[in-house]
């Protein structure tokens, strides 16, 4: 059986390598979209063209299983364009965790005391600079807790890819388990285990990332998925 | 006269890290009396009283009401005689009033729905606040609470009432109300040891005041004689120092 | 946009065929959730060192690693050692596994919150442990992890599409099947959004409406 393992082991780095690359470009694709979003919400104009399609934004991206958008965004997208499923899965992921991460960001960003911002006005900053001096800075901190937990659960959610043929680390397992009569359970707790210590690892940088960076006088760490 | 001790309390000692904050106290209460601890604090006084009903378990001594000596064993079945009033009141707070004071007899002695109702109105109507039945705790005043959680303790029927500083929770408009019933719960007899600084209270009801400084008793006698002429120094002191911040 | 009317008419009778095993599948695996994630809650801040070890492991392991191949783990690997279920009994063993251990951190986390003073209290009147964690944590705890149980109720409803992966035929699955069927997968899986969004919709307005029922001031923040 280790001789199983230790020959394949190279295909399971492989599919964790691309999980990797999968997580990095979807959480870059919801950082943007996400922040863009927030700031909006927060300080933009409070109009229907600008709030009701956020609404139905965040609504959908939230209330769609990530199965179903990932087969959304595969075939919706191929029939305009020659997509591959790894491109379809980070718009996919990329979108739905904005939609997550844009209310991440809107309460970090209104968890900033309106007292600072309206003291940075009265000396005479523009609202983009109040914005972007006092606000953001310290909104960045507050979000860092509750980013860590979404990065856990896209970490995770990166699994979910296989459905749309992405070969990444579950995927892999599964095929190293096919071409291998046997030995499931040890693949798959193997790859379980791949995926846990990245996880630590990667709860633990931001942990240490969070408490570095504190904004003196505050701590939070919010619950969610 | 040992038929009518109630409480015995022998050589109660506990330590918190290198701090022995109860160094051997032993005081004992017989029926119908009211004994109020005073001192400064850090003295032990509310270690005692926890250490007496083992919410804090004691490293040493021994503590007997009505001749049996509570231990592991018997601890649920001691502590339902023994009523303890808290200083932050304690009340469960998704349970109206009624329900606070009916939820302990029912649960802990069984009694039926229908007794505890009964008595529940009882020691509501005692305390004052027959009215605030239905409401929940976060819709009363803080004296209002305090006099809920009286009763509370009146309803189990207990052998003695132990009060950790009851009022010192409270706004100072609202003390009077809570030591208005507590006077009268010793005028019709309750055995009660209370921990307080209300010096009114303790001059007008108590039996026998104990001082406490340092985790040990350093007096004790009726108030009119620890009032006026106290044998140890430190008593005075303290008394003075009281008095001085009234 | 006609084309795509006609193609719902045609198909969302079969696609809604799907809605009962999803249903299902969710209502019985949040159920189970519910009192094994109480159970472990429990376990981490009443137990002895034995069982907050257990509990602190498993919360680790299942909310660590992917659904999926907790699920793969389940129905392909267990096999192996000759534990064998049907794909329907093995998507709800998943998935009332994982969500147990989410659901165990909120109900820790609100069990938690509950002024300690009330428990002392409980004990001083004489209740045992167990009485005073039963009539007076709780109730008071179980109002309070509502909106964070809510939120995990309608994530394991999205969750259910991932038993399509080992053969369960929910709505997911049966949009698939339509896909291959008709080649306009888009279009199925446009309609199984919608009804998706429906359903959550609909769940999340439900407990919505729980949690206000349940309010008692002092306890619960409404809003």
């Amino acid at each position: 059986m280790v001789d199983i393992l230790v020959s394949n082991f190279p295909y399971l780095l492989e599919g964790l390598g691309v999980a990797l690359v999968l997580l990095a470009a979807l959480l870059a694709v919801g950082v943007a979209l996400g922040a863009a979003i927030a700031l909006l919400q927060v300080y933009g104009p409070r109009v229907w063209w600008v709030r009701w399609p956020i609404f139905v934004f965040e609504r959908v991206f939230r209330g769609v299983p990530i199965i179903i958008l990932l087969f959304l965004f595969y075939y919706g997208l191929s029939g305009v364009y020659d997509i591959s499923s790894f491109a379809a899965a980070i718009l996919g992921l990329g979108f739905r965790s904005a939609a997550y991460q844009s209310q991440i960001f809107r309460s970090a960003l209104q968890s900033v005391d309106v007292g600072q911002m309206v003291a940075a006005r009265a000396m005479g900053m523009s609202k983009l600079q109040a914005i972007a001096f006092v606000a953001v800075p310290q909104g960045v901190r507050y979000a860092l807790g509750p980013w860590t937990n979404e990065f856990s659960a896209e970490l995770k959610d990166t699994s979910l890819a296989y459905v749309i043929g992405v070969v990444e680390l579950t995927r892999q397992a599964k095929y190293i388990i096919s071409s291998n009569h046997g030995h499931i359970l040890v693949v798959f707790a193997v790859a379980a285990a791949m995926y846990f210590v990245v996880n630590k690892i990667g709860n633990s940088f931001f942990y240490r990332l969070e408490a570095k960076y504190a904004v003196p006088g505050s701590e939070r760490r919010l619950f969610s998925r | 006269m040992d038929s009518q001790r109630v409480l015995d309390v022998r050589q109660m000692r506990k330590t918190y890290g290198d701090i022995e904050i109860l160094k051997g106290i032993s005081l004992s209460l017989d029926r119908g009396q009211t004994k109020v601890l005073i001192g400064p604090s850090g003295s032990g006084k509310s270690t005692l009283l926890n250490c007496i009903n083992y919410l804090v378990p004691p490293d040493d001594g021994e503590v007997k009401l009505n001749g049996v000596i509570v231990g592991d064993r018997n601890l649920n079945a001691m502590r339902a005689k023994m009523g303890f009033v808290f200083q932050g009141f304690n009340l469960f707070a998704h349970l109206t009033v009624l329900d606070n004071i009916r939820i302990c007899p029912m649960k802990v002695k069984k009694v039926s729905k229908d007794e505890a109702t009964e008595r529940a109105y009882l020691e509501l109507d005692r305390v004052g606040l027959k009215d605030k039945a239905a409401a929940y705790p976060a819709q009363l005043s803080g004296g209002q609470q305090q006099r809920v959680s009286i009763a509370r303790a009146l309803a189990m029927d207990p052998t003695v009432i132990l009060f950790d500083e009851p009022t010192s929770a409270l706004d100072p408009e609202l003390t009077g109300e809570v030591i208005r019933v507590m006077k009268n719960l010793a005028d019709d007899g309750m055995t009660m040891l209370v921990v307080s600084h209300e010096m009114g209270f303790a001059r007008s009801a108590a039996d026998e005041i104990i001082f406490m400084e340092h985790g040990v008793i350093v007096e004790q006698g009726p108030p009119a004689m620890l009032f006026s002429s106290p044998q140890q120094r430190r008593t005075a002191d303290f008394l003075r120092v009281i008095a001085e911040h009234a | 946009m006609h084309d795509f009317l006609d193609f719902s008419r045609a198909w969302l009778p079969e696609l809604l065929k799907g809605v009962p095993a999803t249903l299902l599948l969710w209502i019985i695996s949040i159920t189970l959730a519910f009192f094994l994630g109480l159970a472990l809650a429990w376990a981490r801040i009443y137990g002895n060192r034995f069982w907050y070890a257990v509990s602190t492991v498993y919360v680790e392991v299942f909310r660590g690693t992917p659904m999926l191949v907790q699920m793969f783990f389940i129905y392909l690997g267990l096999p192996e050692i000759g534990i064998v279920f049907d794909s329907f009994t093995c998507a709800i063993i998943a998935i009332a596994l994982n969500s147990a251990a989410y659901q165990a951190e909120y109900f820790r986390g609100s069990m938690q919150s509950i002024p300690h003073g009330q428990m002392v209290a409980a004990r001083a009147c004489g209740m045992s442990q167990w009485q005073a964690v039963l009539h007076i944590v709780l109730p008071q705890a179980l109002r309070r992890v509502v909106p964070q149980w809510s939120n995990e109720a309608i994530l394991e409803l999205k969750f259910t599409s991932i038993a399509y992966t080992i053969g369960v035929v929910e709505i997911t699955a049966r949009a698939s099947k339509i896909g291959y069927e008709t080649l306009q997968f888009f279009d199925i899986f446009i309609l199984a959004a919608i009804i998706y969004l429906v359903l959550t919709s609909f769940v999340a307005s439900l407990l919505d409406w729980v949690e206000r029922r349940l309010h008692i001031p002092g306890v619960t923040n409404v809003g």
